[in-house]
């Protein structure tokens, strides 16, 4: 019999060419989702065991007093700053005020220094001849310094002298000196009576500030000797639990290492090894003694400064010629309530401390998502808290979205509904040509045109009742916003000119046969209609600016901190980090395995989680109100 | 309200049949291309006020683009153009360059194919046309609505749910919706754009009775493919074939007893 319907072709391990051909395609897709789930399982992993170690880190930092001591870095790192400050308006005011007698002084200082610089051998030879009892080498030494004086005075630059330039406008001042200089006298060494004057002028003018700075100085003095001896016990014992750790591995391989020497180095060697203690724990309780009793002290130090700086910022003047000076005054007067309040509790949170107290496991999840600070470059500690990362991330994101809605579904509404084809043919590549600009070249344009630019536009008077004007950081997260607006209105405007386009053609004819305007039907027929398309855009939009990395690297300015909500909108003129930028930033740096590495990962996944939900949250608006219209 | 139809207020206007024309097209020709090829040519008409007046023909004659010229709506096409001619509704030739088309089409309203109530509620629908002319009075608003939904027929089935979705309403009350949508601004002509194709025939007789009873206050022109309705809803029927108006007439001449050959044709069944 004829065997008609036989398979044709050669078949190789059992399988014919269409069953190879099917695997082949199905493989590829497979491929793909095993390595989504493998990189996803590796992301967990990684980032699920931070906990554990930050926990153990954590567990260190209270046993070996270091959270004691933090209390009282952070308390005299505040009153660090009331000091800068106040010296910041001191000079400012000082400048203001006595800009000429300023000038005077310093300029006579550095008149003198020029004087004895180059004067040094004529000074030498007048001293000789004035202790000598020759009248004629005393007088032509007298002459030959008088030229000298002349010479010098007569070369001398005011602008190399006065190097502030605080006497560009007094030029009379500035011949004054000239005069006094070519009739001093080197051992004499006396100060010109107008020099005096001035600068008894500018010392009785600034005295009650000099005393409100002095007071404030000083405040802080017993807070801040504590602090010092108080580190160096803490990291004394940092070191020592370390070497601890590695104590049983230490000793092993120095008497390994005894094996292969001799005489007396190996008698110093096993000497060493045997110095060399293992204990199963290691004896905290001895060693935070010293804290521990310092409590004392330091509420004694709390209170010498919360009285004192309270009573150098009331001596500090109330009027002032220089307004950067009442600026900064101003700040201080305001920062002084939340400062004493937030070192009452500080310190009693510091008395609080007891090296053997538990450390809860729930702490070190709270502390990475809740806490206000990432502390990674320090040799003194290492502090995870996500808080001015996802505070960066958020303000940067929503200042994108603030520039990037209203321009691109304006775009898209223009270019679907208003535009002439000729203008849609044109306007609709351009747009989403910028898709195409790498991101790192935006980030150069950011860097080198943008911030320049709003800096310069900042700065100018008439803007200046903006908040945040005039910007002090080139890099800020408002520049970072803005270009990351212009990345997010493509997609944005894409997916909205779509889902307008989906807007069937009867709803705008049925609004504009009833007489409504074109604008009209877009405001009240159309826009509504796509409204689930234009939400999930806008998500889709934020998706795509909270996962953007390169740009607000380059341009956010990378300041760890959580902004300062006391100065209000103008936060978004400070200068801020992201979990994007430093997961970029670090991540090259870190040891595999480390408490930093995790905490990078950890990071990474809660980015992921982030773009995820914004996903689906957009997919499940698509599908909800998509199927009410 | 600006410079536009110097017209009487509606509710003022006497809507009784007269022999009084209120559409009067002289000589148009209209052109989708920009006058390349003239898709209407040298169309003369009057439409008399208060009447039905039907437009028939087989499809491509252009009775849908003469009826879009009539309140304007192929200004949204870039390339459409009146080569010749004029169309003057109530004495004021609408594409004049001070028409507003907005304004024109407050006073010329229509009623579109397919049905096509917005995704708002059956409230705001009906409500629609008033608010965009700035109407915010809630009272004003209510009894225009309670007033276009019962002309419509419609108000006895929706008026514990005015509230709801308009699209949750049956092809029919669909379509009798957007009639009264349209009534709603009190235009002084609808014009109706094959409104019952969409629908079933029960659906159909009703929307054909609700004509019926619009004819009293508003003239209509209506747009049809089934020339029974024709016959059932219209005093006047004109036959367009391939652009120009072939015959003009009453619908019982038209259908009894036409003069042109063409027409014949046409309404016996032979062709279209």
């Amino acid at each position: 019999m004829a065997k008609h319907f036989q398979r044709k072709g050669q078949r190789l391990l059992g399988l014919d060419k269409q069953s190879w051909i099917k695997g082949f395609f199905g493989s590829n897709a497979g491929l793909s989702i095993v390595v989504l789930f493998l990189i996803c399982l590796f992301l967990m992993i990684e980032a699920f065991r931070f906990f554990p170690a930050h926990h153990e880190l954590l567990k260190v930092n209270r046993q070996s007093g270091q959270e004691f001591v933090d209390h009282i870095i952070d308390e005299a790192d505040g009153y660090q700053e009331f000091v800068s400050y106040t010296n910041q308006a001191y000079f400012a005011e000082y400048d203001e005020r006595f800009e000429k007698e300023r000038g005077i002084k310093d300029s006579w200082g550095a008149l003198l220094g020029e004087i004895e610089d180059n004067g040094e051998d004529q000074i030498e030879v007048l001293e000789e001849a004035r202790d000598g009892d020759d009248p004629a080498v005393l007088e032509k030494a007298e002459a030959e310094w008088k030229a000298f004086l002349a010479e010098l005075t007569s070369e001398v630059d005011r602008a190399e002298i006065d190097s502030f330039n605080r006497l560009e406008e007094y030029p009379e001042a500035w011949n004054d000196l000239l005069k006094s200089a070519l009739t001093y006298d080197p051992i004499e060494e006396e100060t010109p009576a107008f020099v005096a004057d001035a600068i008894k002028t500018q010392e009785e003018g600034m005295k009650s500030f000099t005393e409100a700075k002095t007071e404030i100085t000083a405040s802080g003095r017993a807070l801040k000797d504590l602090r010092a001896k108080l580190v160096k016990i803490t990291a004394q014992i940092a070191e020592d639990v370390e070497l601890d750790k590695s104590a049983a591995d230490r000793k092993a391989a120095i008497l390994e290492g005894a094996k292969v020497l001799e005489g007396e180095a190996r008698e110093a060697a096993l000497a060493e090894a045997e110095k060399i203690v293992i204990r199963d724990e290691f004896p905290y309780a001895e060693r935070v003694k010293p804290l521990s009793e310092s409590k004392e002290n330091h509420e004694k130090a709390a209170a010498e400064l919360r009285e004192k700086l309270t009573t150098g910022i009331a001596k500090l003047p109330t009027k002032f010629q220089s307004d950067k000076a009442a600026e900064l005054v101003a700040k201080i007067r305001n920062g002084r309530e939340p400062y004493l309040k937030n070192l009452d509790r500080s310190v009693q949170k510091a008395s609080e401390w007891q090296f053997d107290e538990k450390v809860g496991f729930l702490q070190s999840i709270a502390k990475f998502f809740f806490g206000s600070k990432w502390v990674t470059n320090s040799s003194w500690t290492e502090v995870y808290g996500l808080g001015p990362l996802f505070t960066g991330s958020i303000m940067i994101s929503l200042i994108a979205l603030f520039v990037a809605v209203p321009l691109s579904i304006g775009a898209a509404i223009y270019v679907n509904r208003l535009a002439t084809r000729r203008e849609q043919t044109l306007i609709k590549p351009s747009i989403e040509m910028i898709q195409a600009i790498p991101s790192i070249v935006l980030g150069f344009f950011g860097i080198m045109v943008l911030g320049e630019v709003l800096q310069d536009l900042s700065q100018r008077p008439f803007l200046s009742w903006i908040p945040g004007f005039p910007i002090q950081d080139r890099l800020n997260a408002l520049n970072a916003g803005l270009l990351l607006g212009l990345m997010a209105v493509p997609t944005i405007f894409t997916l909205c000119e779509d889902a307008l386009n989906n807007v069937p053609r009867a709803f705008s004819e049925a609004s504009l046969a009833l007489g409504a305007s074109k604008l009209q039907t877009v405001i009240r027929v159309v826009v509504p209609s796509a409204i689930s398309g234009i939400l999930a855009a806008v998500l889709l939009g934020l998706g795509r600016v909270i996962g953007e990395t390169m740009v607000v690297l380059l341009v956010a300015g990378n300041r760890i901190a959580m902004p300062a909500w006391g100065d209000g909108v103008s936060i978004i003129t400070q200068p801020t980090h992201t979990m994007t930028g430093i997961i970029a930033q670090e991540m090259p740096e870190v040891g595999a395995g480390t408490l930093h590495y995790r905490a990078l990962f950890l990071v990474g996944l809660v980015l992921f989680s982030i773009s995820l939900m914004i996903n689906v949250g957009a997919q499940k608006i698509i599908k909800r109100l998509g199927h009410a219209s | 309200m600006s410079d536009t139809l110097p017209i009487l207020d509606s509710a003022d206007a006497p809507h009784i049949a007269t022999n009084e024309t209120i559409i009067n097209i002289d000589d148009l020709s209209f052109s989708y291309d920009l006058g390349k090829t003239n898709t209407l040519r040298n169309i003369s008409l009057e439409i008399p006020k208060g009447k039905v007046t039907a437009f028939i023909g087989p499809s491509g004659c252009g009775k849908s683009t003469l009826l879009r010229c009539l309140n304007r709506m192929n200004d949204l096409v870039d390339t459409a153009k009146v080569t010749t001619g004029k169309i003057n509704i109530l004495g004021q030739d609408i594409n004049a360059s001070d028409v507003d088309a907005i304004e024109l089409r407050k006073h010329v309203g229509m009623v579109f194919q397919k049905y096509n109530p917005f995704p708002k509620s059956i409230y705001e629908n009906v409500a629609y046309g008033l608010r965009v002319q700035g109407i915010k009075n809630k009272s004003i608003l209510d009894q225009a609505v309670e007033e276009s939904l019962q002309k419509s027929a419609l108000w006895s089935e929706v008026k514990d749910r005015l509230n709801d979705s308009a699209l949750g309403l049956s092809g029919g009350q669909q379509q009798r919706l957007c009639i009264a949508r349209t009534i709603a601004v009190k235009p002084q002509i609808v014009l109706m754009d094959e409104p019952c194709s969409a629908l079933d025939p029960i659906a159909t007789a009703r929307i054909e009775e609700l004509i019926a009873e619009l004819q009293q206050e508003f003239t209509i022109v209506i747009v049809t493919h089934n020339m029974q309705q024709a016959t059932r809803v219209s005093d006047r029927t004109a036959f367009f074939y391939l652009g120009e108006l072939i015959e003009y007439a009453d619908t019982q001449v038209i259908f009894g007893n036409p003069s042109k050959k063409q027409t014949e044709d046409y309404v016996s069944g032979r062709f279209g």
